[in-house]
């Protein structure tokens, strides 16, 4: 039982500390849009013009990008570009992140 | 909403000529005939609801059968054979002419002068450097390893 | 394919391109002189980044798409080719400690 709910005191402290990464990230005035996903595609947590339906291209990107390099240890940034801002998408061992920046 | 085929709006009517024959048959017969005839119809005067039933079911069932044993086997020379292929592939190449030539999924078209687009200054190395930052403290949220610098990583303990 | 790649030789710290079709491998130089593997990850990927749209557009909201590690790939779409340059990345700061 008592291991139970620090399990899930444990779940929900790691919910809210990547909530409140993402808060953060919002912060900055350039960024419009950011969004965690998983290898699969599913949301982990988005804020802005990054939303659910985002996941699965970001994920995929992310995993493609991987296959350009012969080093498996690199991870490459994969970076949408146009005048009005850029979309950067990052893997992190598990997680891939996307942050969408608008031009200064 | 764009997804993979959204471009692609086919049109869900069916077209009536869909499964019309490519080559009209010489002698039309009826539809291949099938087992509804060893339905006996004559059921008890005294049937239940539960028999109704069971003879709905097997009605339904009956009717989705086509009994291969009673279909007369068509037999076929083999010029008469070679003949009708032939009429096949020659009407299904005049068809396939008249039908629009449709792509994979077309690429879209993101610039007209590649080449500057190409040698436009790259992403700052700031950005760059910002995402990768970002992402590790996202994975280090998932994983509960809090990075961050401000705290210490030793604490010590009031020891009375 | 003269006046197509010409443009691409004359991009400043180039180190190879690539000018792809659906067909296959229109052009190719330098570093990615016949590679096919990057030309077929590039495909897939413009392909994938193609779906990517922001809320009130209908076009994808990129014209170009970098892939930056030690040296960079460059990519865009024109006239249904998939053109790739790979660049240096000359930016990047060395690793501090």
């Amino acid at each position: 039982q008592n291991l139970n709910s620090s399990r899930y005191l444990r779940l929900l402290i790691m919910e809210s500390t990547l909530e409140q990464h993402l808060d953060d990230t919002m912060k900055n005035p350039a960024v419009v849009g950011v969004l965690c996903t998983d290898q699969q595609g599913h949301n982990l947590g988005c804020r802005g013009s990054l939303s659910d339906e985002h996941g699965g291209v970001v994920s995929v990107l992310a995993k493609q990008a991987a296959a350009l390099t012969r080093d498996p240890t690199d991870t490459p940034t994969v970076c949408l570009e146009s005048e009005s801002g850029n979309i950067l998408v990052r893997s992190h061992g598990t997680i891939t992140v996307a942050v969408h920046k608008i031009a200064s | 909403m764009g997804c993979c085929y959204s471009s692609e709006n086919e049109t869900t009517e069916q077209d009536p000529d869909e499964r019309k024959p490519l080559i009209p048959h010489p002698n039309p017969v009826s539809k291949p005939p099938n087992g509804t005839d060893w339905i006996t119809t004559n059921v008890p005067s005294a049937r239940t609801d539960e028999q109704a039933l069971l003879t709905s079911i097997l009605h339904k069932t009956a009717q989705n059968i086509i009994d291969v044993s009673a279909a007369d086997s068509v037999m076929m020379e083999q010029h008469e054979y070679m003949d009708k292929a032939r009429q096949y592939s020659t009407k299904l190449a005049v068809l396939s002419n008249s039908l629009p030539q449709k792509k994979a999924l077309a690429l879209p078209s993101l610039t007209s002068q590649p080449h500057q687009v190409l040698a436009s200054d790259l992403v700052p190395y700031s950005d760059v450097q910002q995402v990768s930052k970002i992402a590790a403290y996202a994975y280090s949220a998932i994983s509960q390893i809090k990075v961050d610098a401000k705290e210490e990583l030793v604490v010590q303990f009031a020891i009375p | 394919t003269a006046a197509l790649t010409a443009g691409l030789e004359r991009i400043p710290d180039q180190l190879g391109y690539l000018v792809i079709s659906e067909d296959g491998v229109l052009a190719s130089a330098g570093e990615l002189e016949n590679d096919e593997h990057t030309a077929g990850v590039m495909m897939e990927m413009v392909r994938t980044a193609s779906r990517f749209r922001l809320p009130g557009s209908t076009d994808p909201p990129f014209k170009r798409m970098s892939i930056l590690e030690d040296f960079v790939y460059t990519v865009t779409v024109s006239g249904q080719k998939v053109f790739v340059v790979k660049r240096q990345n000359n930016q990047q700061e060395p690793i501090s400690v």
